[in-house]
């Protein structure tokens, strides 16, 4: 059991001096005549501005039909378009130094550009190009299928990418949120057509967004916009049915089998909830005093106290539709069952016990304060508002962050703590050498042992 | 349409963002740089000492990594915790890390923090007060942390821990920086004491205070927490120096988790802002400089024989202004496993066989430029994740006065860069790109293949 470690704070320290206000970023916000929303904020620091053109579609549209369609698809959309070459596209790029890159989350497909403002209508133009126009040239096809092939056996290799793919398969079961990745046939059944008929589907001006940061005037750019997105015209996109997510009784140990390794990946947790919940302010905070700083009980438990891990954290995901909380932590093989005792042993304590004031007052400082630097950089910026618009969050929710934050009490807490994290229906995963680790496993519940491949190997 | 580069060259464009830099220096000899920027209420504060991982004792590698983690572990008047928790609950980010010639200290914090992060500095500065337990406990967290980043992950530290011992001489430059465990487990807390006293002195550190900060407050904030430091004698003068190379050289690292043959190439650097060496990063960066580099282009995208190829000067641990010695212009390469090693050196022999041949047109050295610069920005302005506002600019700041001295050549940095010439670029690499000045370190795949472990897998009992 820990004991809880609370070094005095000297007299001496120095008292904050009087907050400076924070300036929230003042957005503007356009729609193209093709209806395409865009939100920008102006910022100018340096000559340089970010683009983010973003589809409602990711990874979940296609997971439970064509599994890395989605990917690649958004993968191939720089490598040709009606007008343009691949190397065209990459030397055109660097002439006006920019980067650009295209990819898929669970929830959206991305392409994200950052190049210098005096170039902003040529950046412009090329992304409209690659989203509205891509060619999916044969050659780049299969050059890329077969790269992502080579991809999916390596990640196979990869203790953390292993357990990571358990934990979504165990929690969502049957939803498409379960699959993380193709496997090596599906990847092999990929066709030109199937991403022709992704494009044509999921990239439409009715599914998407455009988000625009940094050093330029809003009127110019949503000219400039105007101009590169003239006359594209696509359907609505139809939402997908919803799967039933498993309901969890108990604990359950999943152990992917890595023969040899040196370090356990554990990864633990239940089905949380989304940011639209009323509960995921509250949640933030408990998840902050949980583990989710570094200054956390469970850091200062397994890491600082203990020595069992360099990484421990926990972690709040929310995806559109459903979200998840998880704990993580690799560790030496001979204390996987002694880091599960406390993690454990913080989770019932944050469900059981009102936290400290000072843990309540430090806690909701860290956030509200790490959410201004969040916002202090172009990146920092872009991200929230991709987070805003994405999913739907209340056009105030970031002047309203800070104050609903420092606002929250012990009992706040403790609601949110019993509410969302389910100590006895948790699912813990484990990528490890099954002969050193599985004895320890099956003091949390019954263990089913996969192998790299997702075959299991043997189950109680 | 953008407008023509014609009508203002490079250099010109360098000369429309100035970054100000205001210096002082304390009696103890710590430099104090401040460069104010008041848009956001945050202030990103950073302590750099002049010591990475080249400089730890002999028969103890990995250990100045080690120290940065005692720095954690608490000073006279904020013990265990007490630093990373006043950090925190003052709405702040902290870190560290270990580079060659630097180890740094970094907080981001809003503003009204800046008093309360320069009292943590100076008393860590002032008062290192770990014990047994404390380096126990780091031991193990240090240990787990190469586990993570090197044992269990495929491709751990490549190249940056298998190539040095290959390509270089001086034990210096060719050790584990990461630490052997037998070296990790004979540190002793003697030994972090002595580490502490020759290398965390005023004079040779440097403090940053960058983003919301008025000079004049910064100024005294610093003199009132850190004036009082002991100066500390000079650290002791090293030699870091690596003999010419006069052949190639080679070596072999078994890869035990990963599925593809891969490769590093590294070649030896001129000495830094040399013209050369000016010269030889522009070919670097037409060489490595992302999709439409040379190597990229063709070994990716156009043979394709590879799948990833990417590299540059102090890659991959840094780049071109953070580091102050030997250094090396590296490769990796990850290829398809129906190509042997010697058919991808090959056509990476090619690539840089017509840089060697020819001068690079005008045109492609002019986009070079444009992308360098542009990174440039982009680096200063955040460059360590989105939650540390100018760490690349407080980095670059420190690393110029640690260095050379003077951190106002940031705001030149450029220059040296923007005025090469194809001739001089064709030169440099004529005389660094040959076989006789690289080395190579390949990382096969061990002979036990994934498909065999997973049929080990399946008699495993239960």
């Amino acid at each position: 059991m820990a004991t809880e470690t609370v070094a005095p704070i000297s007299p001496l320290t120095p008292p904050l001096d009087p907050e400076r206000p924070v300036v929230w970023p003042e957005r503007t916000h356009a729609r193209l005549a093709c209806g395409i929303p865009v939100r920008m904020v102006e910022r100018h620091t340096i000559p340089k501005f970010s683009l983010q053109f973003i589809v409602r579609s990711g990874t979940a549209a296609a997971a439970l039909t064509d599994p890395g369609v989605a990917g690649l698809t958004s993968a191939l959309l720089r490598t040709g378009t009606a007008a343009r070459e691949e190397r065209a596209i990459d030397e055109q790029l660097r002439r006006i130094g920019a980067d650009l890159g295209a990819g898929s989350g669970t929830d959206a497909s991305w392409v994200a550009a950052a190049g210098l403002s005096e170039f902003s209508a040529e950046l412009i133009g090329l992304v409209a190009d690659l989203v509205r126009n891509p060619a999916f040239p044969a050659g780049p096809f299969e050059r890329e299928r077969r790269n992502a092939l080579e991809a999916v056996r390596l990640e196979r290799t990869s203790p953390a990418f292993l357990a990571s793919e358990r934990f979504r398969a165990v929690l969502f079961g049957d939803h498409p949120y379960a699959i993380v990745a193709p496997t090596e046939a599906q990847v092999e059944a990929i066709t030109r057509d199937l991403l022709l008929a992704f494009h044509l589907t999921h990239y439409s001006p009715a599914n998407a967004l455009l988000l625009a940061v940094g050093d330029f005037s809003p009127p110019r750019l949503v000219e400039q916009l105007e101009r590169a997105f003239e006359g594209w015209s696509g359907g609505e996109v139809e939402q997908a049915e919803e799967v039933p997510l498993p309901s969890h009784f108990g604990r359950h140990v999943a152990l992917v089998h890595t023969p040899g390794s040196v370090q356990t990946n554990i990864l633990a947790g239940n089905l949380a909830i989304t940011r639209n919940h009323p509960d995921w302010l509250r949640l933030t905070l408990a998840n902050a005093i949980y583990g989710g700083a570094f200054h956390s009980r469970l850091v200062a438990n397994i890491r600082e106290q203990k020595g069992y891990t360099y990484n421990p954290r926990s972690g709040l995901s929310a995806l559109r539709r459903h979200g998840y909380f998880s704990v993580h932590a690799g560790v030496r093989n001979d204390v996987v069952a002694a880091t599960l005792a406390e993690i454990f042993y913080e989770l019932d304590r944050i469900r059981a016990l009102p936290v400290r004031d000072d843990e309540l007052s430090d806690a909701r400082a860290y956030l509200s304060g790490v959410f201004s630097l969040g916002i202090a950089t172009l990146d920092g910026l872009a991200g929230q508002l991709a987070t805003l618009y994405l999913y739907d969050l209340p056009e105030d929710y970031l002047e309203t962050y800070r104050e609903r934050i420092r606002a929250f009490t012990a009992d706040d807490v403790l609601a949110a703590a019993r509410s969302h994290f389910d100590s006895a229906n948790t699912q813990i995963v484990l990528a490890g050498d099954a002969d050193k680790i599985e004895a320890q496993a099956r003091l949390f519940g019954d263990v089913q042992v996969f192998d790299a491949h997702g075959k299991l190997l043997s189950a109680e | 349409m953008g407008r023509s580069l014609d009508f203002v060259t490079e250099e010109e464009r360098v000369h429309q963002l100035q970054f100000p830099v205001e210096t002082q220096t304390l009696a103890n000899g710590l430099r104090v740089v401040i460069s104010p920027d008041r848009t956001a209420p945050v202030v990103t504060v950073g302590v750099y000492y002049n010591i990475g991982f080249r400089l730890e004792p002999r028969g103890r590698s990995g250990f100045a990594h080690l120290f940065e983690h005692m720095m954690f572990q608490g000073s006279e008047h904020a013990g265990k915790m007490v630093h990373i928790r006043l950090v925190n609950s003052s709405g702040g980010v902290l870190n560290g890390s270990t580079r060659y010639d630097v180890t740094n200290y970094f907080e981001s914090v809003p503003s009204n923090a800046l008093d309360r992060m320069l009292w943590l500095e100076a008393d860590r500065m002032r008062s290192l007060r770990v014990d047994e337990e404390n380096l126990r406990n780091q031991r193990d967290v240090v240990k787990e942390e190469v586990r993570l980043n090197v044992f269990n992950q495929p491709y751990g530290g490549f190249p940056w821990l298998d190539l040095p011992p290959i390509a270089n001489r001086n034990w210096a430059n060719a050790h584990n920086f990461y630490g052997d465990f037998q070296d990790l487990d004979a540190a002793t807390l003697a030994d972090v004491q002595a580490f502490f006293h020759t290398y965390y002195t005023p004079r040779n550190a440097v403090l940053l205070l960058v983003g919301d900060v008025e000079p004049a407050n910064g100024f005294a904030l610093a003199e009132k927490h850190f004036g009082g430091i002991p100066a500390g004698a000079p650290p002791p003068p090293a030699d870091v120096s690596e003999p010419p190379q006069t052949e190639e050289r080679r070596g072999t690292v078994p890869e035990l988790l990963g599925t593809l043959p891969a490769m590093a190439i590294g070649y030896h650097a001129p000495p830094r802002r040399t013209p050369e060496w000016y010269a030889l990063a522009l070919a670097d960066r037409a060489l490595h400089g992302g999709r439409a580099g040379r190597i990229y282009r063709a070994l990716v995208l156009e043979r394709p024989m590879a799948l990833e190829a990417e590299g540059g000067i102090h890659y991959p641990m840094g780049g071109l202004l953070d580091y102050n010695g030997p250094m090396q212009m590296v490769t990796r390469i990850l290829h398809k496993p129906e190509y042997t090693s010697e058919q991808v050196i090959a056509a990476f022999d090619d690539v840089i066989g017509q840089l060697r041949a020819r001068p690079l047109p005008a045109s492609e050295l002019e986009q070079v430029k444009v992308k360098l610069r542009s990174d440039f920005y982009s680096t200063l302005e955040g460059g360590a994740g989105s939650s540390v506002p100018r760490f690349g600019l407080m980095h670059y700041l420190a690393c110029f006065t640690l260095f050379d001295g003077d951190p106002n050549l940031l705001n030149t940095a450029l220059h040296g860069f923007l005025r090469v010439t194809p001739e001089e670029l064709h030169a440099a690499a004529e005389r660094i790109l040959r076989p006789e000045n690289r080395s190579i370190v390949l990382r096969l795949p061990a002979a036990k293949t994934a498909s065999q472990r997973a049929s080990q897998g399946d008699g495993h009992g239960n």
